[in-house]
């Protein structure tokens, strides 16, 4: 995959850093299909992974990730290291609620330093159970899902497989420019949403109909050929009547 | 979107103003009621979609500022001759109305019938000129964009005083038009459009044109035919920003731009002149 310099305040390069060559712990917990982070070194926790009821969670994504920086080690049920070769299988198997695709996506704007999270999933909810208001876009699933919250990622995943059967393209990650000051309390509007783009380029109506749901936020879409991932805008636009 | 490129004049200045001090609207303007009060007579080949119209000198200047045709070089004589390309002559015949066009064997055409002629010429006729007099109406200035692999190009103003921004790709949908081959519809057309479009500094347009009717057979259907546009751009991650050109490790070609250059360079200074004199014009005949 070509990945150029990164940017100069890449947040991700000075929160590695500050790790200090000592990774952070997580235990996978095959239910929610995520890991539980045990001790969390360095800042990397401010822009990744879901805080719940106090406790942080990472999926498969910034599993690979970090793991792949020797950010994260992960562990199994007797605290045996998952090894990168496993990780990989979980993502490529797609059973977990990304794809190998969405996996490259993710890494090649985590490594510039953006704030890449998955779409409808809050950052952050209380441990009570009432869903903490957050930013994210509206969507229906919302309120559901609010209600679900014990069973943690597994209804996210529940969310990705209708998705992969709904006609049409819809959002995978929510994206937030580089910003050393991100809360996931307060997380704010995402610059742009990301939606996985297939075998073919999107017809005027796959496109009208993602516009339709998204109204006021900038979409973007990401199109693989074999690791080159290419970022592209299909900007509804009208042209000015000249004088 | 990003603005105009405007091309610089000599003294360094660009010819953002002249082009302001000259609208697109007044020279077409200019340009149909010269044409109406003479009503010249285009020859449009048998067999294929160009044709060729004779005007006086001051009708070829209005021509050349208007963007409309290729002037065809000759030893002189009272008339100069330019070549009109099919959405060029239907464009002046139908939406103008200010010229009429005939056969070799000097038999006048209706405007039905030329449809019906330029149809038979090229399956992709409808959804072209749809697109060229949706840009034209606009009053963007049109030209063939096939140079750049893409089916027209869009300037702001005249080419002499600014780079067009769009290179235009015409992806005909719906009923009739649907089953054509359209463009676009495998990433290797669309990402090939891009680079082209990209490697020359424009913006891809894509007009998307689609008609709920099954009738094409006469021009009436235009008004049933709707234009969507759509911009299509490269997002760089690395530079956060919006780019018309990939971020690729080679020189993009410079040839075809300047070969271009070349072959009209000669006519610009005489179109910058005729605009600064219109300019003049102008502006004479709102004071007095």
């Amino acid at each position: 995959m070509i990945i150029d310099q990164p940017s100069q305040d890449s947040l991700q390069e000075s929160q590695l850093s500050s790790c200090g060559n000592v990774a952070s712990r997580a235990r996978w917990v095959e239910d929610a299909g995520e890991a539980e982070v045990l001790d969390s070194k360095g800042k990397l926790w401010l822009t990744t992974g879901v805080t719940r009821g106090g406790k942080l969670y990472y999926n498969v994504e910034e599993i690979g990730f970090l793991a792949e920086r020797g950010a994260l080690v992960l562990l199994d049920d007797e605290d045996e290291t998952i090894g990168l070769e496993e990780i990989y299988k979980k993502i490529a198997g797609g059973n977990y609620g990304c794809s190998w695709d969405a996996f490259q996506a993710y890494k090649h704007l985590k490594v510039l330093g953006y704030i890449v999270g998955r779409y409808g999933v809050p950052w952050t909810v209380k441990h009570s159970g009432t869903c903490e208001v957050t930013d994210s876009p509206k969507s229906m699933a919302d309120t559901e899902r609010c209600s679900d919250r014990a069973n943690g990622a597994c209804n996210d995943i529940t969310k990705f497989l209708k998705q992969m059967h709904i006609d049409g393209i819809y959002p995978s990650f929510e994206v937030h420019l580089p910003n050393s000051k991100f809360k996931k309390s307060c997380p704010g509007v995402p610059t742009f949403l990301l939606c996985l783009l297939r075998d073919k380029p999107p017809s005027r109506d796959e496109l009208e109909t993602v516009e339709n749901k998204f109204e006021g936020i900038p979409l973007k879409f990401c199109q693989f050929d074999n690791g080159r991932i290419s970022f592209l805008s299909f900007d509804n636009v009208t042209l000015p009547s000249l004088p | 979107m990003s603005g105009p490129r405007w091309k610089k004049a000599k003294d360094g200045k660009d010819f953002s103003a002249l082009a302001a001090a000259s609208p697109m609207s007044s020279i077409v303007a200019e340009l149909q009621s010269s044409l109406k009060r003479s009503r010249p007579v285009a020859t449009i080949s048998s067999h294929g979609e160009d044709a060729i119209l004779g005007v006086s000198p001051h009708q070829a200047i209005l021509l050349n500022q208007a963007a409309f045709g290729r002037f065809v070089e000759n030893a002189g004589g009272e008339k100069q001759w330019f070549q009109l390309g099919a959405e060029e002559v239907f464009y002046l015949c139908h939406a103008l109305k200010c010229v009429v066009v005939e056969l070799e064997s000097g038999k006048q055409m209706s405007e039905g019938e030329l449809w019906d002629h330029l149809c038979s010429a090229s399956e992709s006729f409808p959804e072209m000129y749809k697109a060229y007099s949706h840009l034209r109406s606009k009053n963007w200035v049109v030209r063939s964009g096939l140079q750049y692999g893409t089916d027209f190009i869009a300037y702001r103003h005249h080419p002499a005083l600014v780079h067009s921004e769009f290179a235009v790709v015409v992806v005909p949908e719906g009923a009739e038009l649907g089953g054509r081959c359209g463009r676009l519809k495998v990433w290797s057309d669309l990402l090939c459009a891009l680079r082209a479009s990209g490697s020359v500094a424009k913006t891809l347009l894509v007009l998307t044109i689609s008609s709920s009717i099954c009738e094409l057979g006469s021009p009436d259907c235009l008004e049933q035919l709707f234009v969507h546009e759509r911009t299509i751009t490269r997002w760089i991650a690395q530079q956060c920003r919006e780019q018309r050109c990939e971020p690729c490790r080679v020189e993009p070609s410079k040839e075809e731009e300047g070969h271009t250059r070349e072959t009209v360079v000669l006519n610009y200074w005489g179109v910058i002149l005729g605009f600064t004199v219109l300019s003049t014009l102008l502006v004479y005949k709102l004071r007095f």
